[in-house]
């Protein structure tokens, strides 16, 4: 090299004034970022419990009631059909929870080895991103006395001719709000379990040890089951609490596929909240704190059938039985993951049906006429909800995502994770009940400014937005080569240039997912938008739960296929970037290629 | 105060790098500009820890006592991108959301874009790259990618530079030739280097002083 490339290294220009503030501003942001992410979830969460416990015990002063008593919960429990209410938000919780988990174990056990595995993953993966409502709504057309099912049924097995009179939906055991919540839940488990152990050592030791029961001549499940599952259990814990904890007092679900009278605790606390009846908000809230106890009881109950299982099957790990009928749970599991795949399919099939449907005569398994009519008025009406659905979702995932990023490079920059305190408060809007502090929190919000509708909806959808964003975030960065930002650092990049120009574009795919995962939870979130907007604000989600129960089925299936469309068109753009990505990455290979020979013509 | 002020050098002055209470390593070494001090050692023995207190990085559990003076300016404690010291690893670590002009404009100080892009262009040539301004980082072999790392580095106009195992990825012919343009490029600029090695040839390459590490005392 001929020419000195260091000439003047020794005497660098010094910073420049405007560049030390930006630097000494970034790095305050930085550091304030985590506590402020504590805050904006835990302020809420605990003022809105706090705005639930004062009138559960009488005081509740714009009623002129400030004398603390226990009427509420006397009113409680004279209520008819309390008992009722709790045994079904109890057992529908726990008992699709619990089939969920199986479901998921034995999917994970017989297909762990095999490609199906990354193709039910693909099959399931779009219906997390199903709003509640919308999967409701799918599965009520199915199960109804005049859904699919029936039609594909009749009249060759049941001998129908029309419609009969059978117990779902709304039967009043909860068989329907069950089937309904396990099909949401058995994906999101999945999911998370799946991506839990894609982690790339503890994949390796894994894979590893199965393959070492296999070759000790364990059968595939039952080497699952005794060398691969005690490993990914811990992983599945927290998944399978949030999981309960949102089944126990879910309201979509209830509202679509449950019983009236009584319904489950959760939709009558709503209920009793909406009332024209001031009175009764001394017990709802009573209810409130009710429910807080259900699900912590349904929590509870898990860890306890954690325990016992843990406790009975610890000896049979090494007890050296190779095999508990493989062969026989093999075809089982088949069989139960094609019908599975036939229910969900069929699922949607018929809510695409009834969306074109013109006259469709029962017991027929097509439409008799197809139409857009449904389509067209739906379409004229729905703008405003849409806008206002797109216009939410962006503010709360853009919030989320810019306390996140600074959150996660303040963790980078201090080269330590979250406190533990803080990771437990991440998932804090995910385990408390959301209906047990929303009416706390919208009376908050009303004593605060109540004028200010959109901002209270987004603010309060960004508590449920930014647990998943970050949750979804936290994996790539922590994985993020450190190496890059210390070449960039011994280059003379400051923080605030390498958060920008060297951590954020290489994070490019993980943002752009975390982004269309924090839109789909703002579209699909039905409570927090009710209640903190007070109706006032439509979105396609309010829209579709409150046209779900109405006269006309066609026009509830165009609403409710908008609203998974909503999300649907979110991951098909990152989809296809990645796809891009992927393409330009292969091409850039090829030209390795053609590069390295043509250095070795050269030499 | 022992240290001389000398234009370009990287005094490391009695160095104690502690893990919780233990001692990690000792070291008391200057490095005049175009030297290479070589440090060696099993892994475990704090190549690594040592590295990055020099870039002012030291990961939380460690504890440092000394000082380090770089061009005669205690250093110690100013942050890591203030320092002037480039690193080069043994990935190339470019940036593949930049071209291969982007990767090393990114790492020149600011002024006219043009004469920067002239400046790139001809230190592409004389590394043997003339041409390949606008490619993506991945579009090139292990070797080229190398020699842009170690572009990126000098034209940041560094005052001293730490290589981090920096050769042992590449096959031996290519090892040499890339070994011989950096130590090359390196003692035309008068730097001081610090290299983290395992390799006897790089230590022999590096025609300079060698420290030792010690095996760490086992926990019983």
């Amino acid at each position: 090299m001929s020419h000195n490339l260091t000439s003047n290294f020794l005497n660098t220009p010094p910073l420049k004034n405007g560049t030390k503030r930006l630097d000494t501003l970034f790095s305050a942001v930085v550091k304030f970022s985590p506590k402020l992410l504590v805050a904006i979830l835990i302020l809420p969460v605990l003022g809105g419990l706090l705005g639930v416990f004062l009138p559960a015990f009488g005081w509740l002063p714009a009623l002129d009631r400030t004398q603390f008593g226990l009427q509420g919960f006397q009113q409680l429990i004279q209520t008819p059909g309390i008992a009722q209410m709790i045994g079904l938000s109890f057992f529908s919780s726990i008992i699709s929870g619990l089939l969920a988990f199986i479901m998921t174990i034995l999917l994970l056990a017989n297909y762990f080895d095999s490609p199906w595995l990354a193709r039910i993953q693909g099959f399931l993966g779009p219906i997390l991103v199903i709003p509640h409502a919308a999967a409701a709504i799918a599965i009520a057309f199915l199960i109804t006395p005049s859904g699919m099912i029936a039609r594909l049924l009749s009249p060759w097995l049941t001998g129908w001719q029309s419609p009969t009179d059978w117990l779902l939906p709304h039967d009043p055991y909860g068989i329907s709000i069950i089937m309904g919540l396990t099909l949401k839940e058995l994906p999101f488990l999945l999911l998370m379990t799946l991506s839990a152990i894609a982690q790339p050592d503890l994949n390796l030791k894994l894979r590893a040890q199965y393959r070492v029961a296999l070759s000790l001549g364990y059968y595939p499940i039952t080497a699952f089951f005794k060398a691969v599952l005690p490993n990914i259990y811990p992983f599945m814990r927290l998944p399978m609490l949030a999981i309960l904890a949102y089944a126990s007092a879910s309201v979509e679900m209830p509202l679509i596929l449950g019983p009236n009278t009584p319904p489950t605790l959760a939709v009558a606390i709503m209920n009793w909240f909406h009332d024209v009846d001031l009175s009764l908000r001394i017990k709802a809230s009573a209810g409130a704190i009710l429910q807080l106890f259900i699900t912590l009881s349904v929590l509870l109950t898990w860890w306890l059938l954690e325990k016992t299982t843990q406790a009975i099957i610890s000896k049979s790990l090494s007890n050296g039985q190779r095999t508990y009928g493989d062969t026989f749970w093999t075809k089982i599991i088949n069989i139960f993951t094609l019908l599975l795949s036939c229910f969900i399919t069929l699922a949607l099939l018929g809510m695409v049906f009834w969306s074109f449907a013109g006259y469709w005569q029962f017991p027929l398994a097509l439409p008799g006429q197809w139409v857009i009519t449904h389509w067209q008025s739906a379409l004229l009406q729905i703008q405003t909800p849409i806008i206002n659905s797109l216009s939410i979702g962006l503010v709360a995932t853009s919030i989320a995502l810019i306390l996140t990023l600074l959150t996660l490079e303040f963790e980078k920059q201090n080269g330590a994770q979250l406190s533990r305190f803080s990771s437990v408060i991440i998932y804090l809007p995910l385990m408390i009940p959301s209906i047990a502090f929303l009416f706390g929190l919208v009376w908050l919000q009303e004593a605060v400014h109540s004028k200010a509708t959109f901002i209270n909806v987004a603010l309060t959808h960004l508590l449920f937005v930014l647990p998943y964003v970050f949750l979804s975030l936290a994996t790539s960065y922590r994985l993020l080569d450190p190496r890059y930002a210390q070449v960039a650092a011994g280059l003379g990049a400051s923080p605030i240039k390498i958060f920008l120009q060297v951590s954020l574009p290489q994070l490019l795919m993980p943002i752009m997912m975390a982004s269309a995962l924090g839109l789909a939870i703002s579209f699909s979130q039905y409570l927090p938008t009710l209640l903190v907007s007070g109706g006032r604000l439509n979105t396609v989600t309010t829209e579709a739960v409150s046209l779900a129960n109405g006269a006309s089925r066609r026009t509830s299936a165009v609403y409710a296929l908008i609203q998974m469309l909503l999300p649907a068109i979110a991951f098909s753009l990152i989809w296809l970037m990645s796809m891009r990505k992927k393409r330009q990455k292969a091409q850039a290979k090829r030209n390795n290629k053609t590069a390295s020979y043509i250095t070795k013509v050269n030499r | 105060m022992s240290h001389s002020f000398e234009i370009n050098s990287l005094q490391i002055e009695n160095l104690t790098i502690m893990r919780q209470q233990t001692p990690l390593l000792s070291l008391n070494e200057t490095i005049k500009g175009g030297e290479v001090l070589t440090i060696m050692g099993p892994s475990g023995s704090g190549k690594s820890t040592l590295l990055s207190w020099l870039t002012g990085m030291l990961p939380k559990g460690f504890k440092a006592d000394g000082q380090l003076y770089l061009n005669g300016a205690n250093i110690t404690k100013v942050a890591s991108y203030q320092r002037n010291i480039g690193l080069l690893f043994q990935d190339a670590l470019l940036f593949s959301h930049l071209s291969v002009a982007g990767n090393i404009a990114f790492a020149m100080p600011k002024s006219d874009n043009k004469a920067r892009a002239i400046k790139i262009s001809q230190a592409l040539a004389d590394v043997g790259l003339a041409g390949l301004e606008n490619r993506q980082p991945e579009s090139l072999s292990g070797g080229q990618q190398a020699r842009v790392a170690l572009l990126r580095v000098l034209l940041s106009q560094p005052k001293a530079i730490l290589l981090d195992e920096p050769f042992s990825k590449l096959d031996s012919q290519l090892r040499q030739e890339t070994r011989q343009l950096v130590f090359e490029q390196i003692r035309q600029h008068q730097l001081p280097v610090i290299m983290v090695t395992h390799d006897e040839s790089d230590a022999i390459a590096a025609n300079g002083k060698v420290f030792h590490l010690k095996t760490p005392q086992q926990d019983i």
